[in-house]
C-alpha cells in the first residue's frame, strides 16, 4: 500500500476514489432524491461518453495510423495525399466548433426521430468529439513509428523475414508504445470530459429550442447549464462577501456545487495521474 | 602477488544487478579483463574506483556501504592518482568543451608537453591534422569514434606523465580502461599498447584493461613476452543468476585454438554462386571497391558459393556495414549488378520483391548491435514470433534451437524473460539465433563476436561452420581479423575500400 501512493499516479487516483465516495455519501445523505438521480445519471453519462471517446480514438488513430503508413510506402502517392489533406481539414477546425457541430447533428437525428436508443446517442456524441480528438493521437502513433524506423531495430526485423504489419502493430505500437499510448488515453479521457462539459453547457445555454439539448441524456455540462446549478455557483461568489453563508453551500447549494466539484476534480485528478504515469515511466 | 580482493554488491531496490566477492587488483601490475558484455565487468570497476552515484543504486564494497567506501582515504587516493576511460568514448568527453582544453583540464594540465604522446596515437598526423581533430566541441559524429578514443588514451597517458613526474613510485594508482580498443582498429591498438607498456616500464602503474578483444592476447605474447610476469588475465564468468566470479583466463587456450586446424572452406556441392555482387557500386554519393588483395590492386566481385564462408576487410568507417545494407536491399547502391540465389537485383528492384521473396526466406543479416536490433521489451519467445519459417517453431524446438548457444539456462522463465533484462552477451547470442534459425541460403554477420565470451565464441564459430557445412553461404564482417583470419579460407577474403 505504501509502494502504492508513493506512486503519484497511483496516488491520484486514490484520492479521486476517496473523493468521489466522499461527495456520493454527502449527497445521498443531504441531496434531494430527484437531485441525486440527475447528478447520478449526469455523472455516468459524462463518465460513459468519455470512455466511448477514447475507444473510438484509439480505434480510428490506430486505423489512420495503418492507412497513412502503407499508403505512403505504396507507389501511387494520391490516397495518401487524399487523407493526409482530409485530416488537415478536420485538424483545422477548431475542437469545440467542430464537437459543437457534432452534437447539432445529433440532436437533429434525434428530433427527427431517426435515433431512440440511448447507446446509440452516447455512441454518436462520442464519435463526434473522438473526430476532433483523435489526430494528435495519431500524430503520436506516427512518430513512435517513424522514430523505431530510424532504428536498426526495425530494419533488422524486417531482414529476418517478420511482416512490416506485425513489426508496426506489435513490435513497435504494443511493445514499445503502449505506455506512450496509455498515458496519452488518460488525457484524451480528460479532454472528453471537458469538451463535453463545455460543448453541452454552451448547447443548453446558448441554442435556441428549436435545436435544444432537452433530448439528449443529461451529462455534467448540461446539468451545470440549469438554472438551480447556476444559482448555486452564483450562491459560492454571495459566501466571498458574506461568510456567515459559507455552511449553507453544502446544504442548500449542493446539486450544482456537486456537478461543479465533479469537473473540476475530475480534471484536476486526471491531469496529475496523466503526468504521475508519465514521470514514473519517463517519456 | 599481493591481490587486493574486493567485494562488491550493485543493487537496485530489490533487484541484485550483480555481485561479487573475488574482483582482485594487483598493485603495480596489469590485468585484463575479459567476459561476455553486460555481465558486470565496467560496473563492477566503477564501484571500485567509486563511480557509481549512490542515490541511484545500492552498492556495498567489502560490507561497507558505498557513501562510507568512497570516504575512505584509500579510494580517495585511488581517484586522486588514476584515471577511468570510459567505454562509450562520446559519453565521456564534455560536450560543451573543445577536446584539447579537455586534454588539459584539472591535474592533466601539470603535463604541458603532450605532443609525443599525441604524435604517437595519430601516428605523428602534423599539428594542423591534430588541431582539425581537437580543437573542435566533441558531437556525437564528430570527430570519429576512433579519433574520440584515442583523446581519451591520451589523457590517460597524460595523468601517468604527471604521476611519474610528481608522485613517488608506490602510490596507489588505478588506471582503468574500459574497452579502450573498441573503436580502434589493430594498428592503433598496437600503438596504445606500445605506449601504455613503454610508460609502465617508466614507472609501474596499477592498470585494468577491460576487452572483449582476445587477440590482444597474441599481441602480448609476441611483442611483450617480457612483460608477461607482470601481466594477468582473467575472465569474469556467471557463477549463478545473479553472482559473476572472477577466474584466470588460459591464454594458452585461447593461442591453441588458434593454432589448430582451420575448419574446410568447402563443404557442399558449390555450384552457382549464392551471392555475385559487382566489384564497383556507389552508396550515398561514395565509390566503393571490393579487392582480392591488401594493396586494392585487384578488383573482384565479391562471390560466394553454397558451403563457403566470405570476408570482408576493411578499416573502421569504411563501409563494411554500408556494404552488408547495400546486399540485403537496405540502402539504394547506385551502378548495382548483383546476382542473389540466382535472382538478378538492381538498384531498381521493388521493395516488394525484397519482402516477399528474399528477406527471412533466401538471405537474412545479423545487425552488428544486438541492443539496437533486438525488440528489447519483447520476451525472449517474442522475438521468435513472426519469422517465416518453413516449419512452425513449437516450445520444443525453441528450447533446442536456443540450447545451440544457451545450454541448459533455456528455461521457461528464460523464455518469459525481457530481452532488455539480459546481459549484453546473451542479447547478441539471440540476435545471432534469430537469424540462424531461418536457414536461409545466404547469412550476412556484421560483427557477430561483438560482445561475446571466448566460450561463446567458439560455439558460435561452430554453429556456424556448421550452418556452412549444410550448404549456407555465409558472409563475414568483423574488425576482428586474427579470428576470422583463422576462420576463412584466404581466398574467400576480401577487401573494401573507397575508391575514385
Amino acid at each position: 500500500m505504501k509502494q502504492l501512493l508513493q506512486k503519484k499516479d497511483s496516488r491520484w487516483l486514490g484520492i479521486w476514489v476517496v473523493g468521489m465516495l466522499a461527495v456520493s455519501i454527502w449527497d445521498i445523505l443531504f441531496l434531494n432524491k430527484p437531485a441525486l438521480g440527475q447528478v447520478t445519471a449526469g455523472f455516468l453519462n459524462t463518465f460513459c461518453v468519455a470512455l466511448l471517446v477514447m475507444v473510438f480514438t484509439l480505434v480510428m488513430a490506430w486505423g489512420v495510423t495503418l492507412a497513412l503508413h502503407f499508403l505512403d510506402a505504396g507507389k501511387n502517392r494520391t490516397p495518401y495525399l487524399l487523407l493526409t489533406f482530409a485530416l488537415n481539414l478536420v485538424r483545422s477546425i477548431p475542437q469545440v466548433v467542430g464537437i459543437l457541430f457534432g452534437y447539432v447533428g445529433v440532436s437533429a437525428l434525434v428530433e427527427a426521430g431517426f435515433i431512440r436508443s440511448p447507446v446509440l446517442i452516447f455512441s454518436l456524441l462520442a464519435l463526434s468529439i473522438s473526430l476532433f480528438v483523435f489526430i494528435e493521437f495519431v500524430d503520436l502513433l506516427r512518430e513512435r513509428i517513424a522514430h523505431f524506423q530510424k532504428l536498426d531495430f526495425y530494419n533488422a526485423m524486417r531482414v529476418c523475414g517478420i511482416s512490416e504489419g506485425r513489426v508496426i502493430n506489435f513490435d513497435i505500437l504494443w511493445k514499445n508504445s503502449r505506455i506512450h499510448i496509455l498515458n496519452k488515453l488518460i488525457s484524451v479521457f480528460g479532454a472528453a470530459i471537458f469538451l463535453q462539459c463545455s460543448v453541452d453547457f454552451i448547447i443548453s445555454v446558448g441554442l435556441s429550442t428549436d435545436v435544444n439539448s432537452v433530448t439528449l441524456p443529461a451529462t455534467m455540462g448540461s446539468l451545470l447549464a440549469k438554472i438551480d446549478s447556476k444559482q448555486d455557483i452564483l450562491a459560492i461568489g454571495y459566501t466571498l462577501t458574506h461568510p456567515a453563508y459559507a455552511g449553507n453551500l453544502f446544504f442548500e447549494h449542493l446539486m450544482g456545487l456537486t456537478v461543479a466539484f465533479l469537473v473540476v476534480f475530475t480534471l484536476m485528478s486526471v491531469y496529475h495521474i496523466a503526468n504521475g504515469y508519465a514521470e514514473r515511466h519517463r517519456l | 602477488m599481493n591481490a587486493h580482493r574486493y567485494s562488491v554488491c550493485i543493487r537496485a531496490g530489490e533487484r541484485t544487478i550483480v555481485t561479487t566477492d573475488n574482483y582482485d587488483i594487483v598493485p603495480n601490475e596489469i590485468t585484463f579483463l575479459f567476459g561476455e558484455s553486460g555481465i558486470g565487468k565496467s560496473m563492477i570497476s566503477k564501484a571500485v574506483y567509486g563511480l557509481l552515484d549512490p542515490d541511484d543504486l545500492d552498492v556495498t564494497v567489502n560490507g561497507r556501504p558505498y557513501a562510507e567506501y568512497c570516504a575512505l582515504a584509500s579510494t580517495r587516493e585511488i581517484r586522486d592518482n588514476s584515471f577511468f576511460v570510459f567505454q562509450e568514448p562520446s559519453s565521456h568527453l564534455n560536450s560543451l568543451m573543445k577536446i584539447s582544453d579537455q586534454l588539459s583540464e584539472g591535474s592533466l594540465g601539470l603535463c604541458k608537453d603532450d605532443s609525443e604522446i599525441l604524435g604517437r596515437l595519430w601516428q605523428n598526423a602534423d599539428r594542423s591534422a591534430l588541431r582539425r581533430v581537437l580543437d573542435v566541441f566533441p558531437k556525437p559524429y564528430r570527430p570519429s569514434g576512433g579519433e574520440k578514443q584515442r583523446a581519451l588514451l591520451a589523457m590517460a597517458f597524460k595523468k601517468m606523465d604527471v604521476l611519474t613526474s610528481t608522485k613517488e613510485a608506490g602510490a596507489d594508482s588505478f588506471f582503468v580502461f574500459d574497452e579502450p580498443t573498441g573503436s580502434l582498429d589493430n594498428n592503433y591498438r598496437n600503438l596504445f599498447l606500445e605506449l601504455l607498456f613503454e610508460k609502465y616500464a617508466r614507472r609501474p602503474f596499477t592498470v585494468m584493461i577491460i576487452t572483449h578483444d582476445y587477440s590482444v592476447i597474441s599481441e602480448l605474447y609476441a611483442r611483450y613476452r617480457g612483460f608477461l610476469p607482470r601481466i594477468h588475465l582473467k575472465e569474469l564468468r556467471r557463477a549463478d543468476a545473479r553472482a559473476v566470479e572472477v577466474i584466470d583466463f588460459s591464454a594458452q587456450e585461447y593461442l591453441n585454438w588458434l593454432g589448430e586446424k582451420p575448419p574446410k572452406a568447402s563443404g557442399a556441392d558449390a555450384g552457382a554462386p549464392v551471392l555475385d555482387f559487382g566489384a564497383r557500386f556507389s552508396v550515398f554519393g561514395r565509390n566503393l571497391c571490393l579487392f582480392k588483395d591488401a594493396a586494392h590492386t585487384q578488383p573482384a566481385n565479391l562471390i560466394i558459393r553454397k558451403g563457403e564462408i566470405a570476408y570482408v576487410k576493411a578499416p573502421s568507417g569504411v563501409g563494411k556495414t554500408t556494404l552488408a545494407k547495400a546486399i540485403m536491399g537496405l540502402y539504394h547502391a547506385q551502378d548495382l549488378s548483383m546476382n542473389l540465389c540466382g535472382m538478378p537485383i538492381t538498384g531498381r528492384t521493388e521493395k516488394k520483391v525484397w519482402e516477399t521473396r528474399i528477406w527471412g526466406r533466401k538471405a537474412t543479416m545479423v545487425f552488428q548491435h544486438a541492443d539496437e536490433s533486438l525488440n528489447l521489451a519483447a520476451t525472449v519467445r517474442e522475438t521468435f514470433l513472426g519469422l517465416p519459417l518453413a516449419r512452425k517453431l513449437t516450445p520444443q524446438t525453441l528450447v533446442l534451437a536456443l540450447g545451440e548457444l544457451f545450454e541448459d539456462s533455456v528455461t521457461d522463465a528464460f523464455l518469459s524473460k525481457k530481452v532488455a533484462m539480459l546481459s549484453g552477451g546473451q542479447k547478441q547470442r539471440l540476435n545471432l539465433l534469430r537469424s540462424i534459425v531461418l536457414g536461409t541460403d545466404l547469412l550476412i554477420l556484421d560483427e557477430p563476436l561483438n560482445g561475446l565470451d571466448f566460450l561463446s565464441v567458439k560455439k558460435v564459430l561452430t554453429i556456424l561452420d556448421d550452418r556452412r557445412r549444410r550448404g549456407a553461404a555465409l558472409l563475414m564482417i568483423s574488425h576482428n581479423e586474427e579470428i576470422f583470419d583463422h576462420f576463412v579460407d584466404r581466398e574467400h577474403v576480401y577487401y573494401l575500400a573507397e575508391c575514385s
